[in-house]
């Protein structure tokens, strides 16, 4: 999924015919001073972060005038909102709520249909209420051969309460936002608080959305908009990250890879398959060992792509030992990973006799592959013993390298 | 017998003129697999390997009888294939296409609903029947037997590549395999596991599953409630990768509606814990499968 900042979601809102509020996006606090003078006071100033539950981290503040939003902003923009640095703020027009309403749309893994959730009692609580009272919440499958009828969305909102010209303007707000929830492929929309105001207008004060990785390329409107995977981070991705999602870019349709950096450890994972790597990342922190990154790889990469993402993986500072577990291969050529291997341990100067490393390279072409990593000084394995036994080879291989090392 | 495919299997590959699907159909016929047909739209009259394509799968259908189609096709047009294959009455439809959008796979899996037929995938490796010799899909590659022998013991994987390790195991406690379905990477699948072990508990040349399982969806949950409602009464050997994902820090939850549907489903340590209370041998380590399957087979 890639998550939408709050200013690109609006701004679609707001093109679909869905009210949202007058905002400006601002970088420093003068500028945030300036919006809050444009818009007229009060205002609401909003870490602008691709961190859900921003309420909640304090970066949701209300501000009275303009030297107060400016205060706010150069607060927020020296904040970290779950690992997140602000590098921008949004100033929007603070509007009068009198009931808050919730909306979200997304696709129910169980059913495997949209599903449509409402409720009259939205807010930041609103997963609370949703535990301590049920039948305040009305969850809805869309049948989405059939599209979701606007009688449909009155029939929810009947349900649940509402009445007159409101029920009217949420009803024709729902049906809306199911439609731009299909035309743009998202994976989740949310409006949290769609605000009712005094004057009985439904606005959407605040929301979220998702976009499906998947779908990007039939969606030129979040053309570098959005980041694809950045659902999957818990903090922005690293220098070292984005180098491989370029190094993964090159050849894009013969296999991909993903990297992800970890705290400390020193073996640097290059593991295959997306189940393989798991029950390798497991095993080895099962026997002791201390992956410093993580990258799983498959679909038959060319040996440039595989030399670039082992290049990565050992460049990482701190990484004394290299550990390639793959399971018994369907269709990756196992003689091109061990050149790209090998190749990658020659452009760093590195010495596989001096350097702990362990690969299990089985399957097609595994003659081949067990010649080349022989002749490079390459701890080979084939299948002849099974993929967790590679792990524990490893860890004791870098026990005895390194013995003075704590686990 | 087996499950879902078998000696009466007659395929047809959608976008057979790739370079992946030509070099699979080669390895699929000399294993001995009989692919009846191919489909890719402006290419009739060639053929791959000898099968011959045709620009539309209402013209193969006019030629042979067809049941079973694989789906090769891009992202961008899977979708129209899928509905092509379920239009023209194909039962069983396996599609090894990764990253197909969302949207479309709810689709397609909402058209199977209404007509009467099964998906495998999206994002599957493929199907394998070694007593038949039909193989679907890359599965196998152009060497089956290293992990693939004919046997009693169903595997069912969310990993396209364990499916091969999986059965490599099975071979390493000495026995084989009935049938092996990869059923897809992917979030929305067409057949979560427990409707693939509604199809092993029918089998009778299926007489224990293995099963591997990994983080996110509810599908091992779903399967714990299937066994402890007596919907699977064979011996059934789980594993769960990726328990380190449990002590990672958490990427922010984006917004509320995942923990209204979902609540805490989705972590290995709970389905475990599931699979166990419902009576399932949940191995621990991989390397126990072998003897945690020697002792359920004896």
């Amino acid at each position: 999924m890639a998550r939408v900042l709050e200013n690109i979601g609006k701004d679609l809102l707001k093109e679909n015919g869905v009210p949202a509020p007058e905002f400006r996006v601002a970088a420093t606090s003068e500028a945030s001073r300036r919006a809050a003078e444009q818009i007229g006071c009060p205002v609401v100033v909003k870490a602008l972060v691709t961190a859900g539950k921003r309420g909640k981290a304090g970066a949701v503040k209300f501000a009275e005038d303009p030297d107060e939003a400016a205060k706010i902003a150069e607060n927020l923009l020296a904040m970290t909102v779950h690992n997140f640095p602000v590098e921008r703020v949004l100033v929007e027009r603070k509007l009068d709520i009198s009931q808050e309403l919730y909306v979200s749309i997304t696709y129910d893994p169980v059913q495997m249909a949209p599903i449509i959730i409402t409720s009259t009692a939205g807010g930041i609580d609103i997963e609370e209420i949703a535990a301590a009272h049920p039948e305040k919440i009305l969850k809805y499958h869309v049948n989405i051969l059939n599209g979701f009828n606007l009688y449909e969305a009155k029939e929810i909102w009947s349900d649940l309460g509402l009445k007159g010209s409101i029920l009217q303007k949420a009803t024709t707000i729902l049906g809306r936002l199911y439609q731009l929830f299909v035309k743009y492929d998202c994976t989740i929309l949310e409006i949290n608080p769609l605000a009712l105001t005094p004057n009985d207008e439904l606005i959407a004060a605040a929301m979220l959305m998702g976009v499906d990785d998947d779908a990007l390329y039939r969606q030129p409107y979040f053309s570098k908009k959005v980041e694809a995977g950045s659902d999957r981070a818990w903090r922005p991705l690293t220098v070292l990250e984005k180098k491989m999602i370029e190094v993964d870019k090159t050849e894009a349709y013969r296999g991909t890879a993903r990297y992800t950096e970890m705290e400390g450890g020193n073996i640097g994972f290059f593991c295959g398959g997306g189940g393989g790597s798991l029950l390798s990342y497991d095993a080895l922190l099962r026997f002791g060992g201390k992956p410093a990154n993580y990258t799983e790889f498959g679909g038959n990469p060319p040996e440039a792509k595989v030399r670039g993402l082992v290049k990565g993986v050992l460049s990482k500072p701190g990484v004394q030992g290299f550990y390639m577990n793959l399971n018994i291969t369907n269709n990756t050529q196992t003689d091109i990973v061990a050149k790209g291997i090998i190749g990658a341990f020659k452009d760093l100067n590195i010495d596989p006799g001096k350097f702990p490393a362990v690969l299990r390279l089985a399957g097609v072409h595994d003659a081949e592959a067990r010649r080349l990593c022989t002749e490079a000084g390459l701890e080979y394995h084939g299948d002849d013993i099974t993929m967790e036994d590679t792990a524990r080879i490893m860890v004791e291989k870098m026990r005895k390298a390194f013995p003075g090392e704590a686990d | 017998m087996a499950i879902l495919v078998d000696k009466n299997s007659k395929i047809v590959i959608q976008g057979i003129t790739g370079r992946e699907a030509s070099m699979v159909t080669k390895h699929a016929l000399a294993y001995g697999t009989k692919i009846v047909a191919g489909v890719t739209p402006g290419k009739e009259g060639q053929n791959v390997e000898g099968v011959p394509v045709f620009d539309t799968l209402k013209r193969a259908c006019r030629e042979f009888e067809m049941n079973t189609a694989v789906v090769y096709v891009p992202p961008a047009f899977a979708y129209d294939a899928v509905m092509e294959a379920i239009g023209n009455g194909i039962a069983l439809i396996v599609i090894i296409t990764e990253r197909i959008p969302q949207q479309d796979a709810v689709r397609f899996i909402a058209a199977t609903r209404q007509n009467n037929c099964t998906i495998i995938g999206p994002n599957s490796v493929g199907i394998i029947t070694p007593a038949d010799r039909v193989k679907l899909g890359a599965i196998g590659g152009d060497n089956a037997e290293r992990c693939f022998v004919s046997g009693s013991v169903g595997v069912i994987s969310r990993s396209g590549g364990m499916t091969a390790e999986c059965a490599w195991m099975v071979k390493q406690a000495g026995f084989g395999v009935s049938t092996c379905v990869s059923i897809g990477g992917d979030a929305f699948i067409g057949s979560p596991p427990k409707e693939i072990l509604r199809l092993f508990e029918n089998d009778s040349a299926t007489e224990a599953v293995v099963m591997w399982g990994e983080p996110g969806t509810r599908y091992e949950e779903d399967v714990a409630e299937f066994v402890n409602n007596k919907g699977f009464t064979k011996p059934l050997i789980a594993y769960i990768a990726g328990r380190f994902v449990e002590t990672m820090p958490e990427g922010t939850v984006f917004g509320h509606a995942a923990s209204m549907i979902e609540g805490d489903s989705g972590k290995p340590s709970i389905k475990m814990a599931r699979l166990r209370e419902a009576g399932c041998h949940v191995v621990e380590n991989f390397n126990d499968v072998i003897p945690i399957l020697q002792d359920a087979m004896a």
